[in-house]
């Protein structure tokens, strides 16, 4: 080969240049995040997920959810809007004012003048934000996913394709653990025309015993099993189910800003 | 055989194909340019050189910033509220009414309400030890330097917030005043005792 160390170093410099792009650059960017504060409160974010919660996730990425499931919002801007906290000494005049002037709809500069000629009628006005897109109008999420949701994800999950909805907030949407083991089981005799396929095999069909399992299922009224049988979950539906519970990227962040 | 046919033949076994060197065309260099140019502006417009805090669709720090809920002065006070209770508010309560043997009341205290910045910034940074009599009781307590580990910004903010919450009203604390007294206490002040803190210059 007569130009072996030309093609060498140009293959070299090709690799090196995407390694820097991928693997140092994003490393250098959010290698060092750390839990950060919730918006006007003294809460951090994101919390460890609990133990059960945390081997859920790895039940959830071996049975592929993240191929029909994406867990990231978008989000294409803010609108704000302005609320009355207090009416003042004059409540007639900053009423009348109020009905003068645009509270909802607005830009964050239009509503912090609004907030500020409410001031000025004596009352006291805030200004609320909250995010907007298509994901947030679907009801996924109150704001965009941002890198620190998944500080805690081993494997994160983010998906990049939607047969199912955004599962970033699930936890906060269906907050009961029964209703996400029923789905799992049966999910078009949870949801009407669902088309996910049931995950029977993380369950147990057994007859009933002496008496019945306190951790059976318990269905909607319509969906019936046959007499004198339950359905037990196994652990990986458990701690899928609290896996799935734990989904809730809906706190206020200074990355991420909305009211709470 | 003529000298025609000879040309024409295939090449033997030990023949080796080569290229010449030919220069690149300027169009290609300059097209490349341009592409990385216009690359690097999409990259800048998108991500605020690559602020972690930034996220599409904000562009810039600055953008983000007048997009919090609260922004300007109410924001310090927002974080002068959170950092007090994450580090204060377990002892002096969330009220600042303190607790009965725990820690004394920082509203209507004469350290917190005093008119000069110094002996107060001088208490989370070195600590307290034995007797003192906040307004008109005694307290036998020891407190812990518990503001040597805060940065200037989040202890002026703490004490901007206790002198101006539940009804105290004095002037705020600077950053700079928390440096100054830092740097004039070293890196292991001896925690200061009841007696000592009253003779101190407000």
């Amino acid at each position: 080969m007569k130009n072996g160390f030309g093609i060498f170093l140009a293959a070299f410099v090709a690799l090196a240049a995407s390694w820097c792009g991928f693997v140092l650059a994003p490393e250098k960017q959010l290698g060092g995040a750390t839990e950060t504060a919730v918006l006007n409160s003294s809460d951090t974010y994101p919390l460890q997920r609990p133990g059960d919660a945390a081997l859920g996730l790895q039940v959830y990425r071996a049975n592929g959810c993240a191929a029909c499931h994406t867990e990231q919002v978008r989000q294409d801007g803010i609108v704000a809007s302005v609320v009355l906290v207090k009416p003042g000494k004059n409540p007639e005049a900053v009423t009348n004012l109020m009905s003068t002037l645009k509270l909802a709809g607005l830009s964050k500069e239009d509503a912090d003048a609004a907030a500020a000629k409410i001031k000025t009628a004596g009352g006291a006005a805030e200004v609320h934000i909250a995010a907007t897109g298509p994901d947030i109008a679907r009801g996924w999420g109150m704001r965009q996913s941002v890198a620190v949701d998944y500080l805690y994800d081993d494997v994160v999950q983010p998906g990049n394709l939607r047969a199912g909805p955004d599962l970033a907030n699930i936890g906060v949407r269906e907050p009961d653990a029964n209703w996400q083991l029923t789905h799992l089981y049966a999910p078009a005799g949870v949801v009407k025309g669902s088309p996910m396929p049931p995950f029977r095999y993380l369950f147990e069909l057994r007859k009933i015993g002496d008496a019945p399992s306190p951790d059976a299922l318990r269905f909607a009224a319509g969906y019936s099993l046959p007499a004198g049988y339950e359905v037990i979950p196994t652990p990986e539906a458990k701690e899928l189910a609290a896996y799935l519970l734990s989904l809730r990227a809906n706190a206020p962040l200074h990355s991420a800003p909305i009211s709470p | 055989m003529s000298d025609e046919t000879k040309t024409a033949n295939p090449p033997g076994p030990e023949f080796e194909p080569s290229a010449e060197r030919s220069d690149v065309p300027i169009l290609v260099v300059v097209i490349t340019l341009v592409l990385l140019f216009l690359g690097a502006v999409y990259f800048d417009y998108k991500s605020a050189w690559f602020n972690k805090e930034v996220y599409s669709p904000y562009t810039s720090a600055e953008q983000l910033e007048a997009a919090q809920p609260i922004s300007g002065a109410a924001a310090a006070a927002a974080h002068g509220k959170q950092v007090y209770e994450l580090v204060c508010g377990v002892c002096h309560n969330t009220d600042g009414q303190g607790k009965p043997n725990q820690a004394p009341p920082l509203a209507g205290s004469e350290y917190v309400l005093a008119k000069g910045h110094d002996r107060l910034i001088h208490i989370p940074l070195a600590g307290l030890s034995g007797s003192m009599s906040v307004e008109g009781k005694d307290w036998n307590l020891n407190m812990a330097p518990m503001g040597a580990a805060l940065s200037d910004a989040d202890l002026a903010a703490v004490l901007t917030y206790i002198r101006s919450s539940w009804g105290n009203k004095a002037d705020e604390v600077t950053a700079d005043d928390v440096k100054a007294v830092r740097a004039k206490l070293g890196s292991r002040p001896q925690p200061l005792t009841g007696e000592q803190l009253k003779s101190m210059p407000e």
